[in-house]
C-alpha cells in the first residue's frame, strides 16, 4: 500500500497529474488567455464593434484596424472580441442548463428506479432520436432569435448526455459495497444521495461538462451561421463568417473570415484539451 | 427469556428472479442474548449473509421476506416503517462488511465518515463528534488516529480499513453487532489481530455480537453458541463447546475435519465432497444427502425436521427418534 506525506491530499494529486498533461495546460492557457481578452480588453480599451469607419470599407489589416474591416466598415477585431464574450457565455450558460436538469434526473431515475426512470430514459431516447439542429432551428424561429433563446434552448437540448451519464454510473455506484454500508448505519436516501452517490460520480460529469462546452461554442456559431442564432448588429463568431459567405470574400477578403475561423477552432480544441488533461487527472487509476 | 435481544422466528427469504423464485433462507430460528455472541457458520451461499440482511431489512429489490417474524428488544422488525428501520440501523443494530477495500466512500477521508456516522444518530457539535470518532480509532487500535482522520481510504491498508469500518459500526454504542465475513478478504496475520480485536470488543462492550463465517477457526474463539446453516436451513445449533467436541450432524463433522491440523500428521486435507445443491433444484429429501457419507434411504426421499438432543437441535434423520 502506498504510503505518502500530507503533500499527496487526493486535490494534490488531481493537480499533479493534470499538470503533467502538457496539452492540457496549453488548452487552460489558451482559455486564460482568451477569457481575459475577451472580457478585460474592452474594460481597458475602447473597442467600439458598431460603428463604421466611412475610410474604410472592406479594408485590409494596417495600423488602424488590425485585422482590417468588413464591409459595411466595422472594426473586425473589435467584432471578434465582442463575439468572443458570446461564444463563451453560450458555452458556458447553455452547459450549467443542460447540467441542471439532466443530473437531478438521471440521479433520481437511477437510485430510484422504477416508473420515473422508464420515463425519464425513454424521453431522454425520443429527444435524442430527434437531429437536434433541426429541433433548435424549429424552437428559435417560433421564440425569435437572440442570445437567451439561443442559450436557453441549446441547454435544454443537451440535458439528455448528462442525464445518461449520470444515471449510468448511479446504477453502478449505488450497488457499491460502501452505499451497502452507509444504509446499514441508517443513512437516509438524501443523504446516501448527497454524499455518496454524487461525489464518487462527478469527475465523469466534470469532463463531460468541458467537452458540452465545446459542443455548445461551435452550435452556437452554427446557428448564427445560418441566421439563426446572435442577431446582427451584435457580433457573434458565426455571424461574422455569415457575413463572408460570398466568393468574392472568400478569395479575396481572408481577414473577414480567417480570424473568426482560427479563434472557434481554437478556443473548442484547448477546451477539448483542457477535458482530456481533467480526465486524465481525475482517473485515480492512473499514477503519473 | 427477558434477557433476550433478537428472537428470529421461522424466517423464510425469497429472491425472485424473472422465471423462479428462490427460498435462500428455509424456516431459520434463533436467537441472541444480550451480550452473547453468536456464530453463524456454513459454505458460500447457505444463506448466512442473506439472514443477517434480513435482519437489518436491507435485502434489495428482489429479495423478500416471506414468512416469520423478527424480535428486537421485544419489537417486530418486519411491522417497523422504513423510517423507523433507519434509526435501528447503526444505532441499535449495526453491521460489519466483509470487503474492507469496497466499503468505505473512496472520496470521503476516514474522519469525515466517521464523524458523518456519529451524527446520524446522535445530535452533537462537530467538535465532540470529532473527539469521539478519534476516540473510536484508538479504541479499535490504529496508530496515530488524528493524522488518519484526514486520509482517504486508498491511503490504508486493508487490516486498517476493516479497523476503520469497525469503529464505525461501534461509533454509535449499538446492542447487536453483526460481523459478516470480517477476516475473509484479510491476510492471515491481519486476521489475527482482527480477531483479537473483536475479542476485545466483546468484553469491553456490551453488544451482542452475530459473526458470520465460513472459518470455524473463527468462531471457536469468540462464539458462546454456534449455528451452521446449509442450503438455507439450519441443520445443527448448540454450545460452541459441544459442536467442537462431540459434532452431531455429518456436515459440521465434515466442517471440523477439514480445518488443517498440526497436531495430526496428514498427507490430505479432507474435503466434503461435492457442492451445495442449486436453490432453484432442491432435493427432496435431506439437503445435505447427497454429500453425506452416512445417508440412508429415508435421507433421500423425506427431508428431515430439527430435533433435540441433549442441549442441542439438529436437522438429521440418524438422531430422529
Amino acid at each position: 500500500m502506498k504510503k505518502q506525506g500530507k503533500s499527496s491530499s487526493y486535490l494534490g494529486d488531481v493537480f499533479r497529474r493534470f499538470k503533467a498533461h502538457k496539452l492540457a495546460m496549453v488548452g487552460l492557457c489558451v482559455i486564460i488567455l482568451e477569457v481575459l481578452l475577451v472580457f478585460l480588453l474592452p474594460m481597458i480599451f475602447d473597442i467600439d464593434p458598431y460603428t463604421s469607419d466611412i475610410n474604410a470599407f472592406g479594408a485590409a489589416p494596417s495600423a488602424e484596424h488590425i485585422l482590417g474591416t468588413d464591409d459595411i466598415g466595422r472594426d473586425i477585431f473589435a467584432r471578434l472580441i465582442y463575439g468572443g464574450q458570446v461564444s463563451l457565455f453560450v458555452g458556458l450558460v447553455s452547459t450549467l442548463i443542460s447540467v441542471a436538469i439532466g443530473v437531478p434526473l438521471g440521479v433520481i431515475a437511477g437510485y430510484y428506479g422504477g416508473t420515473f426512470e422508464t420515463i425519464v430514459m425513454r424521453s431522454a431516447d425520443v429527444f435524442m432520436s430527434f437531429p437536434s439542429i433541426i429541433l433548435i432551428l424549429v424552437l428559435v424561429s417560433v421564440v425569435g432569435p437572440s442570445i437567451f433563446t439561443v442559450t436557453l434552448v441549446i441547454g435544454i437540448m443537451g440535458w439528455t448526455q448528462f442525464a445518461r451519464l449520470i444515471y449510468g454510473n448511479v446504477l453502478s455506484v449505488r450497488e457499491k459495497d460502501y452505499v451497502e454500508s452507509a444504509r446499514a448505519i441508517g443513512e437516509k436516501n438524501f443523504r446516501i444521495i448527497t454524499k455518496y452517490i454524487l461525489p464518487n460520480t462527478f469527475a465523469p460529469v466534470l469532463i463531460a461538462l468541458t467537452f458540452s462546452t465545446a459542443n455548445a461554442i461551435i452550435m452556437e456559431s452554427s446557428l448564427s451561421f445560418l441566421g439563426m442564432g446572435v442577431q446582427p448588429p451584435q457580433a457573434s463568431w458565426g455571424n461574422i463568417l455569415y457575413d463572408a459567405q460570398s466568393i468574392t470574400v472568400l478569395s479575396q477578403k481572408p481577414w473577414l473570415w480567417v480570424p473568426p475561423g482560427i479563434a472557434l477552432v481554437l478556443t473548442v480544441l484547448s477546451i477539448n484539451f483542457f477535458g482530456d488533461g481533467v480526465r486524465d487527472a481525475l482517473d485515480t487509476k492512473m499514477k503519473i | 427469556m427477558a434477557n433476550t435481544l433478537l428472537e428470529v422466528n421461522n424466517l423464510q427469504v425469497q429472491f425472485s428472479t424473472i422465471d423462479s423464485t428462490v427460498t435462500a433462507v428455509d424456516g431459520v430460528s434463533f436467537s441472541v442474548n444480550k451480550g452473547e455472541t453468536l456464530g453463524v457458520v456454513g459454505e458460500s451461499g447457505c444463506g448466512k449473509s442473506v439472514t443477517s440482511m434480513a435482519i437489518l431489512r436491507l435485502l434489495g429489490k428482489t429479495g423478500k421476506i416471506t414468512q416469520g417474524e423478527i424480535l428486537f428488544e421485544g419489537q417486530d422488525i418486519l411491522k417497523k416503517s422504513e423510517s423507523d428501520m433507519c434509526q435501528i440501523r447503526g444505532k441499535e443494530i449495526a453491521m460489519i462488511f466483509q470487503d474492507s477495500m469496497t466499503g468505505l466512500n473512496p472520496v470521503m477521508t476516514i474522519g469525515k465518515q466517521l464523524i458523518g456516522t456519529i451524527t446520524v444518530h446522535e445530535k452533537m457539535n462537530k467538535k465532540t463528534a470529532e473527539k469521539k470518532a478519534i476516540d473510536m480509532l484508538k479504541k479499535v487500535g490504529i496508530p496515530s488516529p488524528e493524522q488518519r482522520m484526514n486520509e482517504y481510504p486508498h491511503q490504508l491498508s486493508g487490516g486498517m480499513r476493516q479497523r476503520v469500518m469497525i469503529a464505525m459500526a461501534l461509533s454509535c454504542n449499538p446492542s447487536l453487532l453483526i460481523a459478516d465475513e470480517p477476516t475473509t478478504a484479510l491476510d492471515v496475520t491481519i486476521q489475527a489481530q482482527i480477531i483479537e480485536l473483536m475479542k476485545d470488543l466483546k468484553k469491553t462492550s456490551e453488544a451482542a455480537i452475530i459473526i458470520i463465517t465460513h472459518d470455524l477457526g473463527v468462531v471457536a474463539e469468540m462464539a458462546d453458541r454456534i449455528m451452521v446453516m446449509y442450503s438455507g436451513q439450519v441443520v445443527e445449533y448448540a454450545d460452541a463447546r459441544s459442536i467442537f467436541i462431540n459434532p452431531l450432524h455429518p456436515y459440521t463433522r465434515g466442517l471440523l475435519s477439514s480445518i488443517p491440523r498440526l497436531d495430526k500428521d496428514v498427507d490430505v486435507l479432507y474435503a466434503i465432497k461435492g457442492s451445495v445443491p442449486s436453490l432453484q433444484n432442491v432435493p427432496k429429501g435431506c439437503r445435505f444427502c447427497e454429500r453425506c457419507q452416512d445417508a440412508m434411504e429415508i435421507c433421500k426421499n423425506k427431508p428431515p425436521v430439527l430435533c433435540t438432543v441433549g442441549d442441542c437441535s439438529v436437522r438429521c434423520w440418524k438422531y430422529t427418534k
